[in-house]
């Protein structure tokens, strides 16, 4: 069939700095349509234009991964990315829709999605590092959360261990383990999260952020040590709710498995103080 | 100074070549394959740039680029990042004297044609959605400031020159001038061109390449025979500076721009003035602003690039500006290297510097019997010892743009 050829000859112009896993990926996918393709593709496309030392972060498929802050890819290069799948996916994929997408594993579930014709997942409680910036007392470097997702009484976040973290190089020497300490940490700021997100709507007066504290925690076990650039999938859940004190209860996972695991942790939190209003001064103009 | 050209890549292969009249004409086998009667032209030594897609393209190694710097390019931009890392390390200039509200840099080049249409094809052909965003970036006129503006992280005065074969003397006089009226205290400027077919064969439409088969006899200004120019790119980098800045910093000085002078012929979109009136002018000028007489002048580049009627126009000019004087030396370095369009006038610059640094005055090669109109010149035919103490360059574009810049040693001023 002389199309089928043209077509294939086509793709592998397009392709021709892909991996020969993602040509033939993409032929097939032509003729079959199968979502199943698309992680093969994507990821030989993105490993295309990204510099070749950053590369092997990229075949360890980690879908925390982000495109800007860990693949160096600029607004341009993502045009670049974005125009040679839609050309080879035969899909055409706007500016708008392309907004919230920050990691690969944001744009394995878009184009899954695109392809099955189903609608994205609803958004609406994903929380960017943007949004959590502006909602959290912490900030980095001792912000330990780049992303949540709120799913009624619970909230999943997660931080990456990029291995750049200053504390690593003691901790320890010669060998970066993420410290326990810090995992109990990262799990308290998904509750402050939770607590000043989802909770302070519901009080009258609701939570001064500046003023939720650790008070205690309990049953706490580490399964494992964590490792660059492992990424921590953290899960906290509302336990009880009794002013002013929040009791939660959470776990971390990597790759799949427990690692962490905390049976209360509890915060305590303060509603704002109504500020007293500056007595009258004339104004100036300067 | 910074140089890719087809007469090497670095100041001492290129000022041996010069003084041993070893030129770098090559029959081309990208126009063996073309429709083409033209066959020679003069590439680049250790470049590739034969394919639209940058990611093809063969350069030397120690040319480092990421893939969105190298997209971003054509291929007179990547000559052009490998001269201004030459003309930086030669210069010895640190980073905060390059990226400083004081340096400038203007360049010249008339963008990328061959690159302008392979990104058109592909918006007309794929729509514009699926072009590269680089496109525009990679080739329009004005892609060599674009590009080595961010590279280098330049933050005084940038401009872009466009007059034919004149520009890269128009972006050296304006830089000078920057300096003079103490704008800038130091200016990169840079010349380039692609070299590939698209740049050079179009020429061919208008008659003025050469179309000899044989390189040693293709190039061959003043030559009674003489049948076109010869094609060629590459990209020339000089760093000016302010004469107490370069003295401050104890730089090693080539020479001194002493001054320039322009003028436009209004007689043709192409053809320069047959009398040579207004390259005359510019010469006068030149002169004038550099406080100088043609009795100063011992060697003067010309622009001749071996078309009949050019060569014949600026032997006139010539003469009417020796007005009889024989003491100085006339030759067309052209006859070395063909013609490197808007980079010429830099190049040549390059050259001139080099041949006062060396002690030499460079031979006009190609030629086996003087066109009588250049009789009277004293064109020198081989290389001669000696130590110019000032150089008139010579440049003239379509439109009738002429542009000439008065040189001088660094040990004299």
């Amino acid at each position: 069939m002389p199309e089928s050829i043209s077509s294939e000859a086509t793709i592998r112009e397009s392709l021709k700095r892909c991996p020969e896993a993602t040509i033939k990926a993409a032929i097939e996918f032509r003729q079959t349509r199968d979502p199943s393709l698309l992680p093969v593709i994507v990821m030989g496309v993105i490993e295309r234009f990204i510099e070749p030392d950053v590369r092997p972060l990229l075949r360890e498929g980690d879908a925390g991964l982000r495109l800007v802050d860990d693949l160096g890819v600029d607004s341009l290069l993502m045009v670049e990315i974005v125009m040679l799948i839609e050309e080879v996916l035969e899909l055409s994929i706007d500016n708008e829709e392309l907004r919230n997408i920050r990691t690969i594993g944001d744009i394995q579930t878009f184009l899954d999605a695109k392809v099955r014709g189903v609608p994205l997942p609803d958004n609406q409680n994903l929380l960017r590092l943007e949004s959590i910036l502006a909602i959290m007392p912490q900030q980095p470097p001792f912000l330990f959360l780049q992303e949540a997702r709120v799913n009624g009484e619970s909230i999943e976040g997660t931080y990456r261990i990029s291995g750049d973290e200053p504390f690593l190089e003691g901790h320890f020497k010669g060998d970066p383990v993420f410290p326990g300490s810090l995992m109990l940490e990262a799990l308290g700021q998904l509750a402050v999260l939770y607590l000043l997100r989802n909770v302070a709507p519901t009080i009258p007066g609701g939570i001064d952020p500046g003023k939720v504290y650790f008070v205690s925690c309990d049953g706490v076990r580490c399964h494992r040590v964590c490792r660059p650039p492992e990424t921590l999938q953290l899960v906290i859940k509302l336990k009880k709710l009794h002013a002013p004190i929040a009791q939660f209860e959470g776990w971390i996972y990597s790759q799949g498995v427990k690692v962490a695991k905390v049976e209360e942790l509890g915060l305590a939190f303060q509603q704002p103080q109504q500020q007293e209003a500056a007595p009258a001064e004339p104004a100036t103009v300067v | 100074m910074g140089m890719v050209t087809c007469l090497g890549h670095d100041p001492k292969t290129v000022a041996d070549n010069l003084a041993n009249m070893r030129h770098g004409i090559r029959l081309w086998e990208s126009l063996a394959m073309a429709q083409s009667p033209v066959k020679v032209a003069a590439p680049l030594p250790h470049y590739k740039t034969d394919s639209k897609d940058p990611e093809d393209w063969e350069f030397p190694e120690k040319v480092k680029l990421r893939l969105e710097q190298l997209r971003a390019l054509s291929p007179h931009g990547l000559y052009a990042l490998h001269a201004m890392a030459d003309a930086i390390a030669d210069a010895g200039l640190q980073k905060h004297e390059i990226s400083n509200p004081r340096t400038g840099l203007f360049t010249a080049s008339p963008g990328s044609v061959r690159q302008v249409h392979h990104h058109l094809d592909r918006m007309l052909r794929a729509g514009p959605m699926r072009c590269s965003p680089l496109g525009i970036i990679a080739s329009i006129a004005g892609t060599l400031s674009f590009n080595l503006a961010a590279f280098h992280q330049i933050q005084g005065s940038s401009s872009g020159f466009v007059s034919a074969c004149a520009s890269s003397g128009h972006a050296l006089g304006f830089a000078c001038d920057e300096l003079m009226l103490g704008r800038q205290d130091r200016m990169f400027v840079v010349g380039a061109e692609d070299f590939t077919l698209e740049n050079i064969l179009p020429f061919a439409a208008m008659r003025v390449l050469s179309l000899s088969t044989d390189p040693d006899r293709a190039s061959r200004p003043f030559d009674r025979n003489r049948d076109g120019f010869v094609g060629t790119g590459g990209a020339v980098v000089l760093v000016l500076e302010r004469a107490s800045v370069a003295h401050a910093r104890g730089a090693e000085i080539y020479g001194y721009m002493d001054g320039w002078g322009q003028s436009t012929d209004g007689y043709h979109v192409a053809a320069s003035h047959p009398e040579g009136e207004g390259l005359l002018r510019a010469m006068k000028i030149a002169l004038a602003a550099a406080g100088k007489t043609v009795e100063d002048v011992d060697y003067i580049n010309a622009h001749a690039t071996s078309t009949q009627h050019g060569d014949a126009s600026e032997c006139r000019a010539l003469k009417a500006l020796l007005a009889g004087h024989k003491h100085l030396a006339i030759s067309s370095t052209k006859g070395l290297t063909g013609h490197a369009l808007s980079l010429s006038s830099i190049m040549e610059t390059a050259f001139c510097l080099l041949a006062m640094k060396h002690g030499f005055l460079p031979g006009s090669a190609g030629i086996e019997e003087i066109d009588p109109i250049a009789e009277d010149l004293p064109i020198i035919t081989t290389t001669r010892e000696g130590h110019p103490r000032t150089i008139l360059s010579n440049s003239s574009g379509f439109g009738g743009a002429n542009v000439s810049i008065v040189l001088s040693p660094a040990s004299q001023a």
